[in-house]
């Protein structure tokens, strides 16, 4: 028992040093707290009791009084749960709490941990209510789940170690080592348009960041909002280009319930022209991202929405 | 099913990573093993205890640990190979000390006459331990050490989160493409149970082959 405890001591402190390396620079707590959090909340808007039809999806979760989301723990400024507060924030986390608001009247969220790989089956069993986890819509997942929105459009881009040279478009990561997150659609996208490209993939975007920095890939495929966040916490790494995907995120919901997609629909219109989604924006990842909050994407004008 | 059948060339070609990282991950921790459990064995106290060390050290820390430490944390200190040798050779270090284990197991079953014998006809530590007792406490053995190759089977799936893209890796990648998590890993979970039973069989044959009559 001594051997153990002694064993587990030295890699803890092994664990410790390791980790005081990396946070030098960047702040170890994300996002401190935010004012203007309640300000969008209090503008959210409420369903109307005609809205909830009886026998419904929305009628179900008002009456359980939460709605369950299945989503992320780990994604910075979408759905990333604060180690200090526990809350989860982010433009993904708000979008869920102001969609409960709609249906309940309180922005009751009960977050799912759900894996890329399980989203559907969550769907499909009830497990969850909706899903808002960067879920892009396609006509291959459209044939499992429905979506609606789309609420946000992404993209993209290729981040490289400062100083890395001929590195300017997708085409360029031909036959080279490119690092991707694993479950995302950087790698579809990197396998059609560079198909000799070798994929590197990692659990979590950290992990990725990481394997950059140490050369295990010369270029770094991710989402654009995630790759300027990194780019400006760590100055060794840079982004170039645009981005050269389009992703439409949707909100997943089970196949077939139309009564709930249109439902859904309603409160994306609503919530885009009370302001409300442009103010989640603000808050996530209008922190990094300069300017104004871009124009939301049309509802249902992606194939599979 | 027929989406596994759609992507049949990438499922063999995670079934080849896997196969290559259960053999060889095996071979390493087997010749680790053996060397663990003689110095756990071994009359030299220093030896002892180093082989308890090893044990407890890797025994008792998570595999998903050790194997993103080695990945991300060696290169710090300017160790650096490609994913599937770092995986192969962690794999290797934390099986060896359940093979340590289950063999000692086996050392210990054999007879104190039987080592007492050999070294009164003259044979060294080393020779007594490898030409008398290993042979027996390996037959005593076989079942346990066919326990450990299904879970280090189970276990190199884990080298995924270092980039190393074996079933479990193609089975998450087609699942992004198609959507279909249910009949996705359905089947690639056949195909480990497949290759699990497969030790079971060939252990259980071996068993049979080689039990010894007390």
């Amino acid at each position: 028992m001594k051997k153990m405890v002694a064993v587990v001591a030295v890699s803890l402190l092994g664990l410790a040093a390791c980790s005081s390396t990396n946070t030098s620079g960047s702040p170890a707590v994300p996002g401190e707290a935010k004012p203007a959090a309640a300000e969008w909340l209090a503008k959210a808007p409420v369903a109307d009791a005609a809205a909830i039809l009886p026998g419904s999806t929305m009628e179900k979760i008002k009456k359980r009084g939460e709605l369950i989301v299945g989503g992320s723990l780990d994604a910075p400024l979408l759905s990333q749960q604060n180690p200090v507060s526990g809350e989860i924030e982010g433009f993904d986390a708000d979008m869920g709490k102001a969609l409960a608001k709609y249906i309940i009247g309180e922005p009751k969220v009960k977050i799912v941990n759900s894996a890329s790989e399980t989203r559907e089956a969550l769907l499909g069993n009830g497990t969850v209510d909706v899903v808002f986890q960067t879920y892009t819509i396609t006509p291959e997942r459209a044939e499992q789940v429905a979506f609606a929105g789309p609420y946000y459009t992404s993209g993209l881009t290729i981040a490289v170690k400062k100083g890395t040279t001929g590195i300017a478009k997708p085409e360029d990561l031909n036959g080279k080592k490119v690092i991707a997150g694993a479950n995302t659609p950087a790698i579809a996208a990197i396998k059609k348009l560079a198909p000799k490209a070798e994929i590197v993939t990692f659990g979590s975007d950290p992990e990725c960041m990481q394997a950059l920095k140490q050369d295990r890939g010369v270029a770094y495929v991710q989402d654009e909002t995630l790759l300027i966040a990194n780019a400006k916490k760590d100055p060794s790494i840079e982004v170039v280009g645009n981005p050269f995907t389009q992703d439409p995120y949707g909100i997943g919901l089970k196949h077939g319930d139309e009564q709930f997609k249109t439902f859904v629909n309603d409160w994306l219109k609503k919530t885009q022209s009370a302001g409300v989604w442009q103010q989640v924006w603000k808050n996530s990842i209008g922190t990094v991202v300069q300017g104004e909050a871009p124009a939301p994407p049309q509802i249902g004008s992606v194939p599979g929405s | 099913m027929s989406v596994l059948l759609d992507h049949l060339p990438v499922i063999w070609q995670g079934l080849v990573v896997t196969l290559q990282l259960t053999v060889a991950s095996f071979l390493g921790a087997a010749v680790l093993g053996v060397l663990v459990t003689a110095m756990r064995v071994s009359p030299v106290g220093v030896l002892r205890a180093l082989g308890t060390a090893y044990v407890e050290a890797f025994q008792n820390l998570p595999l998903l640990v050790l194997l993103v430490l080695a990945f991300f944390g060696l290169p710090e200190i300017g160790i650096k190979a490609e994913p599937l040798v770092t995986a192969i050779v962690v794999i290797s270090i934390y099986e060896a000390a359940y093979i340590a284990e289950a063999l000692r197991s086996g050392v210990n079953s054999v007879g104190k006459g039987q080592g007492e014998a050999a070294r009164a006809l003259g044979l060294t530590f080393r020779q007594s331990l490898w030409y008398v007792i290993l042979p027996q406490a390996l037959r005593t053995v076989v079942q346990p050490l066919g326990n450990i190759i299904i879970a280090l089977t189970m276990n190199t799936l884990l080298a995924g989160a270092i980039s190393v893209v074996d079933l479990t890796e193609e089975a998450k990648r087609i699942n992004l493409v198609e959507a279909q998590p249910i009949p996705i890993f359905v089947g690639v979970g056949l195909i480990y149970a497949l290759i699990a039973s497969g030790v079971g069989f060939v252990t259980g044959r071996l068993e049979r082959r080689l039990v010894m009559v007390r």
